[in-house]
């Protein structure tokens, strides 16, 4: 029998069971299995790995009332349907459409759509290969994703110590990407950086933790911070106003001067945060106040020279 | 055709099938469209689907496939009623490329990114979970450039070069867009410099199109890193860091020459201008020596700087009173 057939019908009948089913009912039951038992393992085993990588959550539970315990396999229909997000062909098309300007490393991503109701139109097209973004995707990403979907507790170690933290939000920024979590060994909220963690991480599949509101979103290194906190004003040039405009947003702008001229006001818990922000305009802006701040930054200008 | 393994089949049918089953006879056509897969290919898949079934496999228990004046029909298909879900993988992957977008200052909050986002973000569990920050680029702008570089669109921009701390306006002739290092960058052939140059977009003032189009075939080891933005070469710098400066390493591209128990190190980087290393000579402070590179550089620059500082009045102050403590 064909192999295409052969999956299918595995994945049917692993879907429709209603308890975990053994190799050997896999065997006797579904169609195309070789009689003989060493060739029979050999390729349930191929088939079980094609599962995964098709995206098939397999599980390997043990058969109920079985002494002495024997694995069982199933797909539980809960875990393996998705919950329609009734996307209208115009949300589907600008999805498709940021899929092919952003990629999330090396993966394709055709097979996301398929699941999603097929291509909504040219999209790939629109993209093109020639403008793409490509975030980094390091090993542990996907792994959290998934626990923080389904809140599962994940294991890891960080800092020298284990810790078993509750994973909450996947932050990028700066090229870095950064786990927020609670982390239950210091009973803290805070942000791992992913290029940081010291072992794979292990996600404690057969627990759950309790919702929680995600973690306050990234904020500027200035903000950052245990200092008290002090309102600092900053002349910026009109040459690079629009810059630091934009990548403050623009309720940092206290007044806008004739001459084009900027003086942004920002919240500072972090003075050497606040220092490298201000000396990154090199002489295209002045920090104004507070006079406590202004004569640190100064001082520490004199002592380069 | 390229060459499918049986899993990437199933994995389409798996798909397709309850897409089709939930409807009364689907044109061929649509289905191909839909799913990316050619028309010989649909065909004979789905013909395999009359032997899919559920155990004990009687006539009852297969899918019933109709082929008939160009339309399929799909029935008795109950274990696959549903398309799986999407993998962690595929799920991130879309929930980051439309946050990423959606993102950017000038993105329509209502338009259909956003609700399809809301969407897709509610349905996998994941609301206002993931963040993706590539620097401040209005959508405008990345349009702008998005399309000049599909249609060869010759472009002036107004750019401001950080590695030189000078702004101007120049034609370019757009090649590529990539994200680096968080960031977004145009990589196109600068008629004003005379080759291929690296621009960081957060930095573009305004890129207007020309009308003309790009005759220029571009050369095939265009950059995708943001280690040559602003220009080819540059000069090589070696530093003593204290252990207050070892931050350099994750913000910049730089070799480690020499990582000393001690917390210090001797590090190598490429500065590609002098306004880039003055940066960064600036805010690492007494933190950084050089050893190898342009010795000056940090002196004139804070001249420079305090020459500004001390030509506004000093700002009513407690500075006095704070004496003068020097920083370390």
């Amino acid at each position: 029998m064909d192999k295409l057939e052969r999956l299918l019908n595995l994945t049917a009948a692993l879907l429709e069971a209603v308890r975990p089913l053994t190799a050997e009912e896999i065997r006797s039951r579904v169609p195309g299995y070789p009689d003989d038992k060493v060739s029979f393992r050999r390729q349930f085993e191929r088939d079980k790995d094609e599962l995964r990588q098709m995206g098939v959550p397999l599980r390997i539970d043990e058969v109920p009332g079985s002494d002495p315990p024997i694995d069982g396999y199933r797909i539980r229909k809960q875990e393996y349907q998705l919950r329609d997000p009734g996307l209208e062909p115009e949300e589907l098309a600008a999805l498709e459409l940021a899929a092919s300007v952003v990629r999330l490393g090396e993966g394709g991503g055709d097979e996301a759509f398929w699941r999603l109701g097929g291509s909504g139109g040219d999209a790939h097209v629109a993209g093109g290969d020639h403008a793409v973004g490509e975030l980094p995707s390091p090993e542990p990403l996907a792994a959290l994703f998934g626990a923080i979907a389904e809140r599962h507790p994940v294991a890891l170690r960080y800092g020298g110590l284990d810790r078993v933290v509750e994973p909450l939000r996947l932050h990028f920024t700066r090229g870095q990407w950064y786990l927020g979590a609670h982390d239950r060994t210091r009973g803290e909220l805070r942000s791992f950086r992913l290029d940081r963690f010291e072992s794979p991480v292990r996600v404690e599949r057969a627990k759950r933790f309790e919702a929680r509101p995600a973690a306050p979103s990234g904020v500027e290194p200035w903000s950052i911070g245990d200092e008290q906190p002090v309102v600092a004003r900053i002349r910026v040039d009109a040459d690079q106003a629009v810059w630091a405009a934009r990548s403050l947003g623009p309720t940092s702008i206290a007044e806008v001067a004739d001459d084009g001229s900027v003086e942004l006001a920002i919240e500072v818990v972090n003075r050497a945060a606040l220092r490298s922000f201000v000396l990154g305009f090199l002489d295209h802006a002045e920090l104004l106040e507070p006079a406590a701040l202004r004569t640190e930054l100064v001082e520490w200008l004199e002592a380069l020279v | 055709m390229s060459r499918l393994t049986a899993g990437e089949r199933a994995e389409r049918l798996l798909a397709i099938v309850p897409w089709v089953a939930a409807r009364d006879g689907v044109p061929i056509d649509e289905i191909c469209e839909r799913f990316d897969i050619t028309r010989t290919r649909l065909i004979s898949d789905l013909e395999h689907l009359w032997f899919v079934g559920t155990p004990p496999y009687t006539p009852a228990d297969l899918i019933e496939v109709d082929i008939d004046d160009d339309r399929v029909w799909i029935r008795y298909a109950e274990a696959f009623r549903r398309p799986p879900r999407l993998t962690p993988e595929q799920g991130l992957a879309l929930v980051a490329a439309a946050q990423s977008l959606q993102a950017v200052p000038g993105a329509d909050p209502d338009g259909p990114l956003a609700r399809g986002l809301a969407k897709l973000a509610s349905a996998l569990g994941v609301d206002g979970r993931v963040e993706v920050d590539l620097g401040s680029v209005p959508a405008e702008l990345l349009d702008v450039l998005r399309r000049a570089v599909a249609h060869g669109e010759v472009l002036e921009l107004d750019y401001y070069s950080h590695n030189r701390d000078a702004r101007g306006r120049r034609v370019v002739e757009p090649h590529r867009l990539f994200v680096d290092l968080g960031a977004w960058y145009l990589v196109a052939t600068c008629r004003s410099a005379g080759g291929v140059r690296t621009f960081r977009v957060d930095r573009i003032h305004e890129a207007v199109p020309t009308g003309e189009h790009t005759s220029t075939v571009p050369p095939d080891d265009l950059p995708s890193d943001a280690f040559r933005v602003g220009g080819t070469g540059g000069v090589r710098v070696v530093l003593d860091l204290a252990p207050s400066g070892r931050w350099i390493l994750e913000h910049a591209r730089c070799e480690v020459l020499d990582d000393r128990p001690d917390g210090t190190a001797r590090v190598a980087l490429i500065a590609t201008g002098d306004a880039w290393l003055e940066r960064l000579l600036l805010r690492l402070g007494p933190a950084a020596t050089v050893i190898e590179g342009p010795p000056d550089l940090a002196r004139t620059a804070a001249s420079r700087i305090l020459a500004r500082y001390r030509s506004t009045p000093e700002p009513t102050s407690d500075a006095a009173v704070r004496g003068s403590s020097l920083h370390p």
